[in-house]
Parts: C-alpha cells; structure tokens; sequence
C-alpha cells in the first residue's frame, strides 16, 4: 500500500472512531475505553507509516474526490492534502502523543462521568490537527483549526463542576474564536484579491502579484496564529485554560495543539505561502520580537506559579518563545546556514517540547489523581512516596531545561547558537529565559525531594496505564538525547530544508497534474 | 565547529565540576564555623548565616542570606519586574482581547511600512 493510499485514513479512522464512540459506549466502559485505544493505536499506526512513506519516497500529494487538483479546471481548483516532509513529522508527533494521552486517561479518568463524550472530543481533537498538518487548501485547514479549537474550548470546560474549567472554557472560546476570526478574514482576503483557496498555487499567484490586501491578510494570519500558539503578550488564554482542562488534556493542548494550530500553521503560511512575496527580514523580525517577550514573560511568569499545572503552562509560553525565535531568525536569515539551523532547531524543540510537556502534564495528572492538590506548597517530599513520578518528572524538568545529555539540550542548543551567530543579544535573551525555567523546575523539584510533609505520606505511584505512558515519554526523551546529531542531521536538517523549499511545495502541487 | 557537540565534553566537564565541588566543600568545611558534619549543629558554610535568624517569608533585610535561599534571592531582586507581570495578568476577558486587537494593529503597521 502506497503513501496516497493510506493518508485518507489519517482522518477517516480517528472521525469513524469519534462518531461511533457514543454507539460502542452502549457495550459498557471497557468497551468503550477498548475502542478509544483500538483506534488512536490504529492512527498511530497510519501516521507512522505516512511519516515513513514520505520520508523514503518524499512529499505525497492527495486530491479529494478527484485523480488529480486540477480537476476540469485549468488551475488547481480541488481540495488537496500535501504532505511533504514537515507535515509528516507533525503527524508523527501528535498521533503518538495523542495515543498516549489516550492510554493515560484510561486510569487517570476513570472516576469521571460523560467518558462517551470524552473520548469522541478528544478524537476528534486529534483529527482537527492532523487535518491542519496534512492539509494543502485553506479554508480547508481553516475547517480543522476550528475543529481541533472547539473540541479544545470543550475540553478544558469538561470537569464542569468547578468554576474553572467553566470560567476557563468560556475566557479560551471567546478569545479564541476572535483570533479564529482574524485567520478567517485572512482567508477571504487572499481568496478575494486572488481567486483560489490552494496553498501552492496562491503561493504563485502572490509571488506574481504581492499587493497590500495580501500584507494585511498576512498580518491577520500572524495575528491570529499568534494568539494560537500562545505567544506574549497573546498568551493569557493558555494559563487558564491549560491547567483547568484534565490533565491528558492539559498534555494534548500544550504538547499538540499550539504547536500545531500554532507555530506549524504560522510556519507553512509564511514559509509555502508568502516565502517569496513579502520582506523576509521584516516579517522575520516581527516573529523574534514576540519571541522574545514570549520566552521571557513566560519563563519568568513559571517562576512565581505556586499551581504546579499554572507554572507548566507558563513553561509552555515560555518553551513556545524558543520556537517562535527559531522560526523567526529562519525567516530573517532565511536561505543562509544560520536560517537553516534556526530553523531545524525549532522544528526539533516542536517534537521534543512536545514528549516533555506531555509527560509532565502527565506527571502533574498523576500527583493530583493522588493527592487532590497541585499546590506545590502541599507537596514537599513527594520523592519518598511516589519515587517513579518524581524520576520522571526529574527527567522531563532536566530535559525543558535543556541539560545534556537530554533531548531538549540539542534542540535549545541549536536555537542558542543561531541567535548567537544572527545577533548575540537575541542568545542573551535566551539564555535568561532558560536562567528563569531553571529556577521555575528547580523549585519544584526541590519541593518533591523537601522534608514529606503529612500531606503525601499516603501518596503512591500511580497504576500501570498511567505509569507506562510516563514511562515511553520518559525513556524517548533519554533515547532521543542519545542521538541528537544524528536526529539533527537525518530528520530536523531535512524537514527544515523541505519547509523552506517553497518551489518543492508548488511542484508537489503541480505535478499531481 | 558550531552545529555540533561531543558528549564526552559534557563528561569533561562534569569531572571538572565534581573536582571543584570537592575543592570548594574542603575549603567550606575548614573555614566554616558549624560543630558537627550532620544535623542541628551544622552551620550552614560559605554564606554563615545563622539560621534561626532567618525569619519565615524572608522578610529581614539584614545580614546574609543562606545558599538556599538562592530562590528568594531571584524573586526579591526581580521583585518590581514580576509585580508587573503579575499586575498585567489580570484575568480579565477585556483585556485579553485588548491584547489581541494591539498585536493585530502592531503586525498590521509593521507589515504595511515595512513588508
């Protein structure tokens, strides 16, 4: 079975999953956590033989409901899925955090009701994404951003016996339906000015004529993914709503859906889209100096969080701001070495901040299963009652942090010395946004290795189906430090240069004529 | 060359470390003034500061501060610039959308000046 055969059940399996959950919920729990594991495992399966598919034979082209996307016309007229090396590597990401999100909600909400509900949102969670990684029309991924954002808005509002969630649920939709509608004025704009939907081919028709309906769309795109990704000073939505939703969730939105419906959306429109019509150096600049704000208001907000969920998502702006200063110096430098690095240094801190937020948000799901609290002032001495957590969670702080031998060192290296060679005062930023993650983990950690208090002496590891996706998480971050050059070279150089190929990207599209 | 590093000189590195932890601990414990190696009777070396003068949430300005109060430190020195941030999160819906309508018009004029 070829790639183009398969990349249909990337959305088909997860939608067939989610739409038949409230029928399989009739045959009981167990069947209904069966089939939630059955079809994640199931789009794990197809995501990585995608990402090996394009790996080995390159980019994958799929019209929908057509040979070809061209259909009659004698343009590119028909909704098309182009996958080129960068899609294929996000599809790789969130279909294995995804399962694993999966797998720990098994355990971790196994005393909650509406599971039903549960499960088909955050299917259909995980296909909004897929579809915006895979996806090569715009309104189309302007489709899946609104799936994956609703089924987000619902999530982090589904504990909907506390205020929070509410309160949280309701701020996220208000909020995040504005900036939907800046990405959806974008796309009319564009369609308006241009007559097409097709990322590649209004990549031609604005290369062919860049006009200033074309830089205010651009502007409300970056506005708008912005807003998505969490960056400064956009980013207040995401430390209500992330440490309110449950805590597999909480893993899924700042493991996956910024990254996605964020820095990755805001990377293919500027880069496929815009690569040769606007001021690189400018547009470049615009994303470093939110980048900036971004690393250090959030990084420095983690450091006076006493909500261990609070100051992961404050971690989460913060590790954001990294890839959004890589992102922006590729676009700066763009097409020198220093870009390329840049930018393969983003693209590799996408995939690990996505293993390391996962497990910790994981691990804070795990410290609240048992204790009922994420007040760090009532966990002190942790380590001595749930000695396996705390390994893990030593584990994913020393890998955000960027200490070698992790994986997170390689990534956060790369960007380090890219903004060193672009501008020095960029690295010094940087680096003092890494001095204030620091101290944020250190804290934390020196909480879980404190005096026990009363509080956690009955505490205890969590079971196995919680446990072992902290596990896999955990020995991936120690696995993927291991081989950070060879990573670096073999994936995150290529999936930089890929995404820089803008030509690639159009010929793809053409050639499936 | 920059791109690439080598593990073994995190290994290097690490050695050296631990030598000048082991030099620095010699040279803590010969010049500080606690009566016994564990327990109450420790004084706390390098800083000497006594630690019942310590009074809880570290509100005195006098003296010098423990080697664990590193933490303290950080936030007491930066305290104007996190009660700023502190003072910016507000909460409040208003301003999160105020916040998205100003990086909006801060894009949109960059872009149509510069791009």
């Amino acid at each position: 079975m070829n790639g183009e055969t398969i990349l249909p059940y990337l959305i088909i399996v997860p939608l067939f999953g989610a739409f038949s959950m409230p029928i399989i919920s009739l045959a009981g729990r167990k069947a209904r956590e069966a089939w939630a594991v059955i079809i994640s495992g199931i789009t794990l399966l197809v995501g990585s033989a995608v990402f090996h598919s394009v790996y080995e034979n390159g980019p994958m082209l799929y019209t929908l409901g057509a040979k070809s996307p061209f259909g009659k016309a004698n343009f590119p007229v028909r909704i098309v899925w182009e996958v080129d090396l960068l899609s294929a590597l996000m599809v790789l990401m969130v279909t294995l955090v995804a399962f694993l999100a999966v797998l720990y909600s098994l355990g971790y909400m196994k005393h909650d009701t509406g599971l039903d509900k549960y499960y088909t949102l955050i299917l259909i969670l995980e296909l909004g994404m897929l579809g915006i990684a895979i996806t090569g029309d715009l309104f189309n991924f302007y489709v899946f951003l609104e799936i994956m954002s609703i089924a987000s808005y619902a999530l982090v509002a589904f504990r909907n016996d506390t205020w929070e969630g509410i309160e949280a649920g309701i701020k996220y939709m208000f909020v995040g339906s504005i900036a939907s509608s800046l990405v959806l004025l974008g796309i009319a704009l564009l369609y308006g000015q241009y007559g097409t939907l097709t990322m590649g081919y209004l990549a031609v028709k604005i290369a062919q004529n860049p006009t200033v309906v074309a830089k205010v769309a651009l502007a409300f795109f970056i506005a708008g993914l912005l807003f998505k990704s969490g960056a400064s000073p956009v980013h207040m939505w995401l430390a209500d709503a992330h440490p309110a939703a449950p805590s597999s969730i909480s893993a899924m939105l700042s493991g996956l859906v910024i990254k996605i419906g964020g820095v990755y959306a805001l990377a293919r429109i500027l880069f496929s889209i815009y690569g040769s019509s606007v001021n690189m150096k400018t547009v470049g600049w615009v994303i470093i100096i939110f980048a900036c704000i971004t690393l250090i208001v959030g990084n420095a907000m983690a450091v006076i969080q006493t909500d261990m969920k609070r100051l992961l998502a404050y971690s989460s702006v913060g590790q954001i701001g990294y890839i959004l200063l890589g992102i922006g110096i590729g676009l700066a430098a763009y097409g020198s070495r220093t870009g390329d690095i840049a930018l393969a240094g983003a693209i590799y801190h996408t995939f690990n901040h996505a293993l390391m937020k996962a497990l910790l948000f994981l691990i804070a799901g795990a410290v609240i299963h048992e204790l009922g609290t994420r007040n760090l002032n009532e966990l002190s001495g942790l380590a001595k009652t749930m000695p396996k957590t705390t390994f893990a969670f030593l584990i994913g702080a020393a890998a955000i942090v960027g200490l070698p031998p992790l994986n997170g060192f390689a990534s956060k290296w790369l960007i380090y010395e890219s903004s060193a060679m672009f501008n020095p005062i960029l690295a010094t930023i940087a680096v003092i946004g890494t001095a204030f993650c620091t101290a944020a983990y250190v804290r934390v950690l020196y909480t879980f290795f404190g005096k026990p208090s009363e509080k956690v002496m009955n505490a205890r590891d969590p079971d196995a189906t919680m446990l072992w996706p902290m596990i896999i998480l955990a020995l991936a971050i120690i696995v993927m430090g291991l081989f950070p050059w060879q990573i670096s070279d073999k994936v995150m150089i290529p999936v930089a240069k890929a995404l820089e190929n803008q030509l690639g990207y159009i010929a793809t599209l053409m050639g499936g004529a | 060359m920059l791109g690439y590093w080598d593990a073994l000189y995190f290994v290097f590195v690490f050695i050296i470390g631990l030598i000048l932890a082991y030099l620095l601990d010699k040279w803590a414990k010969r010049s500080g003034m606690g009566t016994r190696e564990t327990g109450d009777g420790t004084k706390i070396f390098i800083s000497g500061e006594d630690p019942d003068r310590i009074i809880p949430g570290f509100e005195h300005l006098e003296g010098n501060y423990t080697g664990r109060n590193v933490m303290w430190g950080l936030t007491y020195a930066l305290k104007n610039f996190f009660a700023v941030l502190r003072r910016d999160h507000t909460g409040l819906l208003t301003d999160y959308a105020s916040y998205l309508v100003i990086t909006t018009a801060f894009v949109l004029g960059v872009l149509l000046i510069w791009g």
